[in-house]
């Protein structure tokens, strides 16, 4: 196995922004193949130094059990580091069910194609989605103009303004107590701020109700994850769906009829949400029994069901161990990928911040102190001050 | 006018007494954040008690003497109270601590029903009297300024005298003594007061037991006056909407809001009554609450009521 | 072993959704109603329907109210019974002005008032939580008392509040006798009970419950406080008010206010917290016991007394009713807030891994 073999399956496609790796006829024995490639895939990803779409060719393609993991894993992160979206080739089925199972989880669940010719389409589609989203941007997306916010004496936030764009990742940083879930807060609704205005999606306004949000498309997370104890996963996630069923109430009382085809309809939907968070296993447990990892899961996957246009994440990976963090930052990006969903999150995890986001807003104290692309920020002066050298 | 005066004047006492069964409710909430649906019964207990032993004393110890029989009975009283408190701290509270308010408040209610039951069951059910020496004769005044002068019921004067008296003395415990410091401090959060040492179980049983010495007073007061019997226990009802315009934390809060209420439900029974029929006391003083909860839950001087998000 | 799930693997959403997802909870259900139906008429006498079963069938229909209320959307109330009042009274008034109004008709039409009256007594639910609202609903217990006994035109010009009514008429069947009165409640209950799971297990059930459970989420997912807490209010009252004309028309002939007074409102309550709150099988738990158990302990006393050749009054066995309440509303809170429909929910479990221990 010599470079310049592994060099002719990496193609890059610079019309279409892709990177098109043909796995074809290829057999990965053991963990060392695998390593072999996709060391030789990350060189010339990073050599690139920016993100591409990734366009993989597995026909006939054979990966021992022993190999799985670290291939799964390799392509995770490959996704993850220098990834836009990623399609599938493969003709055959079996090959295909094999991989699914084989993983033991669906990481590969979707975007498999049957043609090379079907995949470049999706790509296609893709591109354009997120070219929509970053050019749809005459439309103000996220505006927040000179907020401040007070609690009797104590000032939470003092005149930020800053501006999120359609489609991208952005996070909030910044030390303890600096304002970041008031921020969340009042994007939201739940606070409302003595001065400044927050403008989405067109909309100008200074004061929201928190429900008002929700039917605006926007949708979030909690710290304390904020789940309805009471009730199980799958009805948890289903709430999340409320703003979208019409049924009246006397339809739902005899519930044969519309208001049956309406819940099977949104069960549906939810499935397809608890199938992308990996929660089939627990969709019926009460969610006071869960670990604390998976209720975040659940957060996330009651925010998702709303199809918000702006998803708030209040520190998605709190509390998270080192899988559990990959596993959640797969997840947003896969969100942000596939449905298109702009992201606003806070997090303390700087490796987190630096490999997920496009944009970083730093606040200390309650003002902004930097903002910019997470390299930026982090050569930023006031914020390696602000944090006084706590490192990551 | 005048008429008006002793309907006035009248409100001002009855909201006297109502104050007394209110002050039971907000010590209780102030110190534990309890709110006890079961004052009402701990009224009518602690005034059974005192009735009963004050009859029968006078057999045990075979003396006439009625002011050392009061005396003894009220002695008594005042034990049976400390252990009623003693016990429901013991047997409910404890277990129930940081539930929120409402199933607190369910719990109360079985508390009442269990008092109710167990008081009947020990000292009777039939009407019984407290002669604790209120003078019962109501007297003339100002005569020189209205014509006939107005009339008062002296025993209502008295009774709004050991009001005031007992809510003085429970200001200033409350405000000065260390006790008192204690006992705001668990109202505000149980759990932060148990982690700087505050014994929480010592804590709630003063507390309780000083409730049961108010409704042991506002049992004499009251038994006095209508003698005691099981409606009694329904003062308590009767006394839930003066802490609600008081506020919930607020000892003169109770006073005034009894006031209001007092004075509130004998005018309008008075004045609006014959225009719908009458017997609108009953829910006036709630429909008073009712506005007060739409608009001020606090109440005139409760603390407002915050919700963390 | 008989009760286990194993092999039942379900295909279709359509199939995971239905109300009794396991095929031995559906026979048994569906036996269950067969026997209440069939079974009991022709077992049970006379006394049995009078005191307990007709009783039992609406108090639970009125409990179901309440949990509806109090146990899957978490606001308390203490006026329960005025809401049973209006529908009582309501459906009085439109039987007696209305010619040929049948009774039925007027049945429900006492439950819609009851709701609209629920709505308005509800609105303060808006605004305050906990004891605050409690009280707010005994405002509306006191007055509904005050204005049934005042109100001339409630109750036909009745001095006192009282008012009768005759035998109900369903379509040529008359409801005299007590299987007739029996047989008329189940259907009530059976077809509300339904109503009342549907509704639960859907959409509304979960705004509901959402709000119970953290209403401040409940709004960020985009949940209506207001339509939510006001739609429980309305649909537990209507429950009450068909309950409270039920308890009227059917249960009594005739009535006045206080059957409908603050001890109905506290029983109410005490059945949803014994019986098990946010569970339909709660009601009927809680509803069964309350019933029984004065009854029970007629009985019961006189004859433990005896034993120890004490003699036990009538009074005496009120007041132990009373002490028993009490203690087991402190009891359930303290160790099974649910009540008794979690003890049996718990029982089942351990029914389905029978013989085995885990």
């Amino acid at each position: 196995m010599t470079d310049s073999i592994h060099s002719e399956r990496i193609t890059f496609h610079d019309a279409i922004e892709t990177m098109e790796v043909d796995f074809s006829s290829m057999t990965f024995a053991d963990v060392a193949e695998v390593d072999a490639i996709y060391d030789e895939i990350d060189r010339r990803l990073t050599a690139t130094g920016q993100r591409w779409f990734f366009l993989v060719l597995y026909t006939d393609c054979v990966i021992a059990p022993e190999a799985w993991d670290r291939f799964a894993e390799r392509g995770k992160s490959a996704n993850i580091n220098h990834g836009r979206g990623s399609v599938r080739v493969d003709a055959r089925a079996q090959t295909r069910e094999a991989i699914r199972q084989s993983a033991g989880r669906e990481s590969f669940r979707s975007n498999i194609y049957d043609t090379r010719d079907q995949a470049l389409l999706a790509l296609g589609e893709m591109r354009k989605r997120q070219r929509e989203q970053a050019s749809g941007a005459d439309e103000v997306f996220l505006r927040v103009e000179n907020v401040s916010l007070r609690f009797g004496g104590v000032k939470a936030i003092t005149d930020i303004s800053f501006e999120i764009k359609r489609g991208e990742i952005s996070a909030i940083i910044g030390p303890n107590g600096a304002g970041k879930s008031s921020m969340l807060n009042v994007i939201n609704g739940v606070y409302h701020p003595q001065e400044g205005t927050i403008t989405f999606l067109g909309n100008v306004r200074q004061q929201m109700r928190p429900h008002e949000a929700a039917t605006h498309g926007i949708a979030r997370t909690f710290q304390n994850i904020a789940l309805f104890k009471g009730m199980s996963v799958l009805d948890n996630i289903m709430t999340g769906r409320n703003l979208k069923m019409k049924s009246n109430m006397l339809q739902q009382a005899f519930w044969f009829g519309p208001a049956q085809r309406e819940e099977l309809e949104h069960r549906a939907k939810v499935e397809e949400i608890i199938d992308f968070l990996e929660i089939q296993h627990i969709r019926k447990t009460p969610v006071g029994r869960l670990p604390y990892g998976l209720q975040k899961r659940v957060d996330l996957a009651r925010a998702l069901a709303m199809e918000p246009e702006l998803l708030l994440l209040d520190e998605p990976m709190a509390g998270m161990n080192v899988e559990e963090k990959q596993d959640m930052c797969r997840f947003i990006l896969d969100v942000n990928d596939q449905f298109g969903t702009t992201v606003l999150l806070i997090e303390h995890d700087m490796g987190v911040v630096m490999d997920l986001s496009n944009f970083v807003v730093v606040l200390d104290y309650g003002k902004k102190i930097a903002e910019g692309t997470p390299d930026e920020v982090r050569a930023d002066p006031n914020v390696i001050s602000a944090y006084l050298g706590a490192s990551h | 006018m005048a008429f008006f005066l002793e309907t006035l004047l009248g409100g001002l006492m009855s909201g006297m007494l109502y104050s007394l069964v209110a002050l039971g409710f907000v010590l209780i909430f102030k110190a534990s954040g309890v709110f006890n649906f079961a004052q009402g019964a701990m009224v009518l207990f602690a005034a059974l008690a005192m009735a009963r032993f004050s009859e029968w004393i006078p057999g045990w110890l075979g003396t006439e003497n009625l002011f050392i029989a009061n005396l003894l009975a009220f002695v008594v009283a005042v034990v049976v109270m400390f252990v009623v408190a003693w016990l429901i701290e013991r047997l409910a509270l404890r277990h129930l601590v940081n539930q929120e308010g409402a199933t607190l408040l369910m719990a109360t209610l079985g508390i009442a029903y269990v008092l109710d039951g167990i008081g009947q069951t020990i000292f009777g059910s039939d009407i019984y009297k407290i002669d604790v020496g209120m003078p019962k004769e109501p007297v003339m005044m100002l005569e020189s300024v209205f014509e006939g002068g107005i009339l008062i019921n002296k025993e209502d004067f008295i009774a709004a005298l050991i009001a005031a008296l007992l809510v003085v003395s429970l200001t200033v415990f409350f405000q000065k003594t260390s006790t008192g410091r204690a006992l705001r401090a668990v109202a505000d959060d149980h759990q932060a007061a148990q982690s700087i040492g505050i014994p929480l179980g010592r804590i709630w049983v003063i507390v309780w037991c000083v409730a049961g010495i108010t409704a042991l007073v506002a049992g004499i007061i009251w038994g006095s006056k209508l003698g005691v019997q099981f409606s009694l226990s329904t003062v308590a009802l009767r006394a839930l909407p003066v802490v609600i315009l008081g506020g919930l934390t607020s000892v003169p809060g109770a006073i005034i809001g009894g006031l209001i209420i007092g004075v509130g439900e004998k005018l309008s029974e008075v004045y609006l009554g014959p225009y719908v029929g009458g017997g609108i006391e009953i829910w006036f003083a709630y429909m008073l609450a009712l506005v007060f909860l739409l608009f001020r839950p606090q109440g005139l001087f409760g603390e407002k009521i915050i919700d963390r998000v | 072993m008989f009760y286990r799930e194993n092999g039942q693997f379900k295909t279709t959403y359509k199939a995971d959704q239905q109300a009794f997802a396991i095929p031995q909870d559906r026979w048994a259900i569906v036996a269950l109603v067969a026997f209440a139906f069939i079974g009991i008429p022709l077992l049970v006498d006379e006394y049995m329907f009078r005191a307990i079963m007709v009783p039992f069938l609406i108090l639970s229909l009125a409990a179901l109210g309440v949990n509806i209320l109090v146990g899957y959307c978490g606001q308390i109330t203490l006026g329960a019974g005025a809401s049973m009042a209006v529908g009582a009274y309501a459906a009085y008034n439109f039987m007696v002005r209305v010619d040929g109004m049948p009774a039925l008709a007027a049945i429900l039409l006492g439950g819609v008032i009851a709701a609209a009256a629920g709505i308005v007594f509800g609105i303060p639910s808006l605004r305050v939580r906990g004891l605050y609202l409690a009280v707010a609903t005994l405002a509306s217990q006191f007055f509904w008392d005050w204005a049934f006994l005042r109100i001339k035109w409630f109750t036909n010009d009745s001095s006192s509040g009282s008012v009768s009514v005759p035998d109900i008429n369903l379509l040529g069947w008359t409801i005299n006798s007590p299987t007739d009165k029996y047989l008329f409640c189940l259907g009530f209950l059976v077809v509300f009970t339904v109503m009342a799971k549907n509704l639960l297990r859907g959409n509304m059930g979960r705004q509901w419950m959402a709000i119970r459970d953290m209403d401040v989420a409940a709004t960020v997912i985009g949940i209506r406080p207001m339509y939510a807490k006001l739609t429980a209010f309305a649909v537990s009252s209507f429950y009450l008010g068909v309950a409270g004309a039920l308890w009227g028309f059917v249960n009594l002939g005739s009535w006045e206010p206080a059957a409908f007074s603050i001890d109905r409102s506290f029983q109410l309550l005490f059945m949803v917290i014994i019986g098990g709150m946010g569970a339909i099988s709660g009601s009927f738990f809680g509803a069964a016991f309350i019933v029984i158990l004065p009854i029970f302990l007629n009985q019961m006393l006189p004859l433990i007394g005896g034993l120890f050749g004490l003699e036990v009054s009538i009074a005496l066995v009120s007041h132990v009713e009373i002490i028993i309440f009490g203690s087991l509303i402190v009891f359930f809170l303290i160790v099974e807030p649910h009540g008794i429909a979690r003890l049996w929910a718990t029982g089942r479990e351990k029914l389905r891994l029978w013989p085995f221990p885990h």
